[in-house]
């Protein structure tokens, strides 16, 4: 395999990984928006836990979109 | 002497606070059964409205996610060895380290919006109503009510070897009117919360 097809693959890969980390980092913030709405529905004492959770999955989903973004 | 005039025995006095009879429960994370919870509260409760029964669906229904959820963490020890041996050139090992991370973030998420539909998924018996909060897939959630008062019917059943071992079943809540019927899915002790429902409604005032 040639360094130009190796290299035009590996560009495609991390086109794809981009933008499918883009649309995650989109879901991650979907799960937050959705885990404060619901809150207001029930109110519960692990509710404050689930929250954290949610903030910080979407913090690392952001955080790997940028790590990709200087990585690959 | 034949009794020719017996006065009316006096009414029993209706119980202004149904339910307060039974023992509390404490809340925790995986709780899907209590009764007279501590710290619950819920969207459009009035303030002298009291949660009696606080349902969420048996923690076995969780099963099958979590044992999808342990493959997903266990996967990339025999994926990426599988992917180095069948790729025909050398993937760079930043590639490796982006993929590895995205995939259990991927993990992550997916045991998040799993239990995020168990825990938001609700029925909550009250000295005034039931109510079964519904959230689908995390972009749809429906709250439904029915006021013991118009409660016609109420019945449970269990079937299967898992909802018999684990004593789980649906209870159904019949209404009169419009009001819509509900259903409670999956909930833990069955017999225990149609029984429940039964003597709240019993001891609601104007009740026989």
């Amino acid at each position: 395999m040639t360094p130009s097809v190796i290299n035009a693959i590996l560009l495609t890969i991390k086109t794809l990984v981009l933008v499918g980390l883009g649309l995650y980092g989109i879901f991650a913030a979907i799960i937050v928006r959705q885990e404060q709405l619901m809150a207001t529905v029930l109110e519960e004492s692990f509710e404050p836990v689930l929250r954290t959770l949610v903030i910080v999955h979407f913090a690392a989903s952001v955080g790997l979109f940028l790590l990709a973004l200087f990585l690959l | 002497m034949p009794t020719l005039f017996e006065a009316p025995q006096k009414a029993k006095s209706p119980n202004r606070d149904p339910g307060r009879s039974h023992g509390r429960s404490k809340m925790r994370p995986l709780t899907s059964f209590a009764v007279n919870p501590d710290g619950v509260r819920f969207e459009t409760q009035e303030e002298e409205e009291r949660v009696i029964l606080f349902l969420r669906q048996h923690n076995i229904v969780n099963v099958p996610w979590v044992v999808v959820a342990i493959i997903l963490v266990f996967a990339p020890s025999f994926l990426i060895p599988l992917l180095i041996q069948n790729v025909p050139f050398s993937i760079p090992p930043s590639y490796f380290l982006v993929g590895t991370l995205a995939w259990y973030l991927a993990t992550v998420g997916f045991i998040l919006t799993n239990f995020l539909r168990w825990f938001f998924n609700i029925y909550i018996v009250t000295n005034e109503r039931i109510v079964d909060i519904d959230f689908y897939y995390l972009l749809f959630k429906r709250f439904s009510q029915a006021e013991l008062e118009k409660i016609q019917d109420i019945s449970y059943s269990t079937g299967g070897v898992f909802a018999t071992v684990f004593n789980y079943g649906e209870v159904m809540v019949e209404t009169a009117g419009e009001a819509p019927n509900l259903e409670f899915v999956a909930v833990p002790r069955p017999d225990i919360v149609v029984e429940t429902i039964r003597s709240i409604t019993e001891e609601l005032p104007g009740s026989i």
